[in-house]
């Protein structure tokens, strides 16, 4: 007779008791993976949408530049009002701001037409990266523009094609850009031009600045200090966005993890509770085999073993379930934010911890339990009637 | 026959407490030699203490009072390690009520006290089956206890009791539940097992009809062990 053995036929014979581990066990480890990965997914989201344009931080303007552009054409046109290009250096002298990219951002009922400096690489409205067909601006480049591919579609234009917009551009690229990237456009041309271009030329001015900061952990102290510093600007950061977005399971990583170990513990009290009772009902059981030369090794392996193996049980099940709550919860936020967390996926390794804390929990609990079956005296058991 | 002294008893005491006035002595003062191959059996009536007596002998419980050598070693003075040594490999029990694992089958029964030893799995199965056979179970191995009737139960413990090849074997009323033709049956089988293996029994049972099986015959009574058994004992089972 095995342990082995003997403790599947243990778990068999107690099957609501072992039933009710079990689900202790799934319970926690599912949790763990689920709020795990929705923390992570959380993350990512508040960092893809903008990162894929290379920017932590988008700025804007609340109030008019004093006294000019009130009231004028372009600002009821613009995302928002425009400031003058040179306040860039400005924001730059921010000790967290790397750069800090400008854009003007133009609309005409539903079309966007964006200005951008091409000699911006990194971070920018459109990045060389999304040029599917054609080329990218050059910043010598006049009257040209790249422009969305679904437009492009849709209006049947091609490379070489004209577009207009206040002024006639000849298509030299095709992009293919992301729904989730905040600044997608339908026309992408250069600053200046956009800047002549339009009915009230807004000369030197633009309406955004793609902030990049110095690291990803200044973010926020960066935006604080530009709000602060000038206090008619607005700052967007990818947490920003992410609150915007309903459903979502705001947490971080460490407070998934602090819920989870609390659960671990809880589970563990819980299934060496339901062991401690197990040894009770077998008092008599345990007491023979102490009579007939068992030691308290052997019992003790014996009852390690079918709560350990409750573990392995619960922590399948447990990474199994979780996988599947962990995807559905990333695909309905990857939903909210239309295919941002094509990036996660529910992460093999945290599947390995669950196990390795489920199989941990059986072994603490079968020795907590096994604790009264040491105790048991064999005379006392074989008396139990 | 050698003469060597398997089981020594000197003075052995055993009193229960009963609630905190009345005190109970379930073994008084006992004092008893047993050789080498010998087979003793005690009879007494229910109550007498001849549950706690062979619970003494085998380790299972502690004496108040007195000592008890088993095979040359001080039981009393024993770690908890070495009594677990003692019980595995010198004492082999059947306890009163069967006490089988119900989850166990007959051959894994018979299996148990062999598990925790060196011995190789597939010796350990044929040693069980062996014992079974001698039992006359072997159409039983598979068996779960609730499938046997009770004699065929019996019959298991007592094969489990083999197990070990024990230096003692203890048999706590082993006809007990059994009607005569049975029991008479497995006392055969233990004096013959006891004869051609050489152990020493020590045997209780308030069946009387266990003498034609035994060496010696003591009397239980309250404690305390007598030589001479009153005939009055003999009367309503012959
Ligand atoms: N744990 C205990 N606590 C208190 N008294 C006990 C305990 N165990 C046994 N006794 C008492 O000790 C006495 C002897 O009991 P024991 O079980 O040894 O009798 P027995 O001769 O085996 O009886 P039977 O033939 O009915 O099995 C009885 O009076 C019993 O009530
Ligand atoms: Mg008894």
């Amino acid at each position: 007779m095995n342990p082995i053995t003997y403790a599947l036929r243990e778990i068999r014979r107690r099957r609501y008791r072992t039933a009710v581990n079990i689900a202790g066990i799934v319970i926690a480890i599912s949790t763990l993976i689920t709020l795990v990965m929705a923390a992570r997914g959380w993350e990512t989201c508040t960092t893809v949408p903008l990162n894929s344009i290379g920017t932590d931080i988008i700025l804007y303007y609340t109030a008019p530049l004093k006294p000019s552009g009130e009231g004028c054409y372009i600002v009821n046109h613009l995302f928002s009002y425009p400031f003058n290009q040179s306040m860039l250096n400005d924001f730059e002298s921010v000790h967290e701001v790397e750069r800090a990219v400008p854009i003007l951002m133009h609309r005409l009922r539903a079309m966007v037409f964006t200005g951008i400096d091409p000699s911006e690489t990194e971070t920018n409205a459109v990045l060389p990266s999304s040029i599917i067909e054609g080329r990218y601006l050059k910043p010598d480049d006049r009257y040209v523009a790249i422009i969305d591919k679904e437009y492009a579609a849709l209006m049947n234009l091609t490379l070489g094609s004209t577009v207009n917009y206040a002024a006639d551009f000849e298509v030299v690229g095709i992009v293919d850009v992301s729904a989730t990237n905040i600044m997608k456009s339908h026309i992408y041309v250069n600053l200046q031009a956009v800047q002549e271009v339009l009915p009230e030329q807004p000369i030197g001015l633009v309406n955004m600045a793609l902030i990049r900061t110095n690291s990803p952990d200044t973010v926020k102290q960066a935006a604080a200090v530009l709000e602060e510093r000038w206090p008619d600007t607005r700052t967007i950061t990818g947490s920003d966005l992410a609150e915007t977005a309903s459903g979502l399971i705001q947490i971080n990583e460490e407070t998934a993890w602090s819920i989870s170990i609390a659960l671990a513990v809880i589970t563990i009290l819980f299934t060496a509770k339901s062991q401690l009772g197990n040894v009770a009902e077998r008092t008599r059981e345990i007491g023979i085999l102490k009579a007939i030369g068992w030691s308290n090794g052997n019992v003790v392996n014996q009852i390690v073993t079918e709560s350990l193996m409750q573990g392995a049980i619960g922590g399948i099940l447990g990474c199994i379930l979780g996988y599947i709550f962990a995807s559905y919860v990333l695909f309905t936020i990857g939903g909210e934010l239309g295919g941002a967390l094509k990036f996660v996926s529910v992460d093999p390794v945290l599947l390995g911890v669950g196990l390795v804390i489920a199989l941990g929990s059986g072994v603490v609990a079968g020795l907590l339990a096994s604790v009264r079956a040491a105790r048991l005296e064999p005379v006392k058991a074989i008396r139990t009637i | 026959m050698s003469t060597k002294n398997v089981i020594e008893l000197s003075n052995l005491t055993k009193t229960y407490q009963r609630g905190n006035a009345s005190e109970v002595k379930a073994v008084d003062d006992v004092s008893l030699k047993v050789v080498d191959g010998e087979f003793l059996t005690i009879l007494g009536p229910s109550g007498s203490g001849k549950t706690t007596l062979l619970n003494l002998i085998g380790g299972l419980d502690k004496p108040s009072e007195g000592t008890v050598i088993l095979d040359g070693l001080d039981i009393s003075k024993l770690t908890e390690s070495e009594l677990v040594k003692v019980r595995r490999e010198k004492v082999g029990f059947v306890f009163q009520a069967f006490n089988l694992i119900p989850t166990f089958s007959a051959l894994e029964n018979v299996e148990a006290p062999l598990a925790p030893t060196k011995m190789p799995k597939n010796e350990r199965i044929e040693r069980s089956q062996e014992l079974l056979w001698l039992m006359g179970l072997k159409q039983r191995a598979d068996h779960l206890p609730a499938e046997l009737s009770a004699g065929e139960q019996q019959r298991v413990a007592i094969a489990r009791a083999f197990a070990n090849k024990p230096t003692v074997l203890l048999l706590d009323e082993p006809t007990g539940n059994l009607d005569t033709k049975s029991g008479k049956k497995i006392l055969e089988l233990c004096h013959r097992a006891s004869k051609e293996q050489g152990q020493t029994v020590v045997a209780v049972t308030h069946a009387t009809y266990i003498r034609r099986y035994t060496d010696c015959l003591l009397f239980m009574r309250d404690g305390k062990l007598f030589s001479q058994i009153p005939q009055e004992e003999f009367e309503e089972a012959e």
